[in-house]
């Protein structure tokens, strides 16, 4: 199986090609760019470095979020567009799931996160039992102190992961550190080598009407509700 | 005799996720608009992160559904026409993203559209006889314009607004009014009922002749309303409605009578959301009649956003060559001409 995965969720803009569980070929820049301008470009020099033919591709792997909104949007759209074109199947993963792909390695809690915006964080609780992913706690949005209390709960050691800048000045209790830098954010790899495990022949046949993993609503619609709440109250 | 060209056109720059498929650039296979109208009502405007999340939902649906409408297979589309400008960046963003990557995996040529280009564009498949030169008249939400098109793919600028587009003043006194979003097809059902010299509103006296100003204008409108209800006095609404709604319209014929004598041009084009208004239409026709010359205005399901016109200019792009590389941006403020 010939996997291409996307993952535009963050500030890093990665594709990569695996076959059947092997990581060919992994193009990823962390410059900040506007991902609507890397993207074709970066997955057209991993398909002609890699001498791989489009119509070769049997799944597109892409990431879904958390993240930033028009970074998923970018990656979805794409990815969508080239299922449609190609006949092949579309697999989305969780963005966290994917960093938590990045250190496979048992006996450590995993903790990736990411910005949510205001001081808050996208966090995810995962654990490597047996050889599988295993997600200890639901996905939240949580601010620092939050974050840390919900970590120490499963115990140490534990590595965080994923947009750290504004922990890396925090003071992190004793057995909780930061991801080495080589595995801190996402990668496509990781997105593809997750999909090739999870993928389903049939439902992923399906490339309409897909969302990205929002988990936060926009903010006109959490102020029109608070108005309307307010007004409800006064009545 | 020459092969004929298909492009598929894809739109999301506001409110509308579109798809088309036009044929020799004067053909409509498909038209397939989703509108987000209702969606964005409650909040009297349209919300960008909203718009964006419509349009990633609908975009391939609406795409397909082009295709299919039109019984056209992807590899029979011999460019993606997509507007990339103006308009919302996150919005814009859905439907570039898509275009670029059907063109990308199925080898064919990327056309980045400008969406304004794409709505004086929408006149070629109103009237089969139109060619350059001709002039247009730019009116939408977001700008106001007097453009010479002197060939298909060369503009040139007479003047602009120097602040308030026309549609933009017609959604701001539509909501101070308290009428429904889109403010602008309210306030013409309104001023049906109204007396247009009921109430004198200023038009806006500018040194140079292709410029429009619709800011005074605005705030005129709004200390009316504001006066009369202070001094506790009955406001005519439908009035108010058709003396606003006279006064741009006569601001806008003034203008374009004088760049048609000024250019000698014979005809003139409506382009953009406002041009769907009937009284502009109607007011700006007889005044062309009187000097001689013609008004061609799009039916009216190519006046408001659609993917039909931005596959037309692609169409007259891709004749003359013109492509976007893969690395084409959104560009939220991109000028016309």
């Amino acid at each position: 199986m010939l996997t291409l995965a996307i993952d535009t969720a963050t500030k890093v803009c990665s594709v990569a090609l695996c076959r059947d569980g092997e990581i060919t070929a992994e193009y990823s820049i962390h410059m900040g760019m506007t991902h609507s301008e890397g993207l074709l470009p970066q997955l057209e020099q991993l398909l002609k470095r890699t001498n791989t033919k489009k119509q070769d591709i049997d799944l597109i792997a892409v990431s879904m979020g958390p993240g930033s909104f028009t970074g998923l949007r970018i990656g979805l759209a794409t990815a969508e567009a080239m299922a449609y074109s190609w006949q092949c199947l579309l697999h989305g993963v969780d963005t966290l799931k994917a960093l938590a792909q990045n250190i496979p390695i048992e006996g450590i809690v995993l903790s990736p996160v990411l910005d949510a915006q205001k001081g808050n964080y996208y966090q995810a609780l995962y654990q490597w039992k047996e050889g599988d992913l295993v997600e200890l706690a639901d996905t939240e949005v949580v601010n620092k102190e939050r974050l840390l209390e919900r970590i120490t709960k499963f115990g140490t050691p534990a590595l965080i992961l994923g947009e750290c800048k504004k922990l890396e000045k925090l003071e992190l209790p004793a057995g909780i550190k930061l991801a080495p830098k080589t595995m801190l954010m996402p990668k496509a790899s990781s997105v593809a080598l997750l999909a090739e495990r999870e993928y389903d022949p049939e439902a992923d046949k399906k490339i309409f009407g897909l969302e990205p993993y929002y988990i936060r609503r926009s903010e006109a619609e959490e102020l029109w509700e608070q108005r309307q709440q307010a007004q409800q109250m006064q009545q | 005799m020459s092969k004929d060209v298909y492009i598929l056109g894809i739109e999301s720059s506001c409110d509308e996720t579109a798809a088309a498929v036009v044929k020799n650039g004067r053909e409509v296979l498909s038209n397939i608009i989703s509108s987000q109208i209702v969606i964005h009502r409650k909040f009297g405007g349209v919300v960008p992160e909203i718009a964006s999340r419509k349009h990633i939902e609908n975009i391939m649906p609406v795409i397909d559904e082009a295709l299919q409408q039109a019984k056209v297979s992807l590899e029979d589309i011999d460019a993606v026409a997509v507007t990339y400008g103006p308009g919302l960046v996150g919005a814009l963003l859905v439907g570039l993203s898509a275009a670029k990557s059907l063109a990308w995996a199925t080898d064919k040529p990327l056309i980045g559209v400008n969406h304004l280009e794409g709505h004086v564009f929408a006149n070629f498949l109103t009237d089969p006889e139109l060619e350059p030169p001709f002039m247009a008249l730019v009116v939408s939400g977001g700008h106001t314009a007097l453009l010479k098109v002197t060939g298909y793919n060369s503009f040139e600028m007479l003047g602009q607004t120097r602040d308030d587009a026309a549609g933009e003043a017609f959604d701001k006194i539509a909501r101070v009014m308290g009428l429904q979003y889109p403010g602008g097809p309210e306030i013409e059902k309104l001023a049906l009922d109204g007396n247009p010299h009921a109430i004198e509103f200023p038009i806006a006296k500018l040194d140079a002749p292709y410029e429009f100003s619709f800011s005074g204008l605005k705030s005129a409108v709004i200390n009316y309303l504001h006066n009369q209800e202070q001094a506790k006095r009955e406001i005519n609404r439908a009035d108010v409605a058709a003396s606003f709604q006279y006064a741009v319209v006569d601001a806008l014929v003034q203008k374009a009578v004088r760049a048609m004598k000024d250019t000698g041009l014979k005809k003139i084009v409506l382009a953009g959301g406002v041009s769907a208004n009937k009284t502009l239409q109607t007011t700006l026709a007889q005044a062309m009649t009187k000097i001689g010359a013609e008004l061609v205005h799009p039916m009216p399901i190519l006046c408001t956003d659609n993917a039909v016109m931005i596959a037309c200019r692609g169409y007259f792009m891709y004749q003359a060559g013109i492509e976007s590389p893969l690395d084409l941006n959104a560009v939220p403020s991109l000028e016309l001409g």
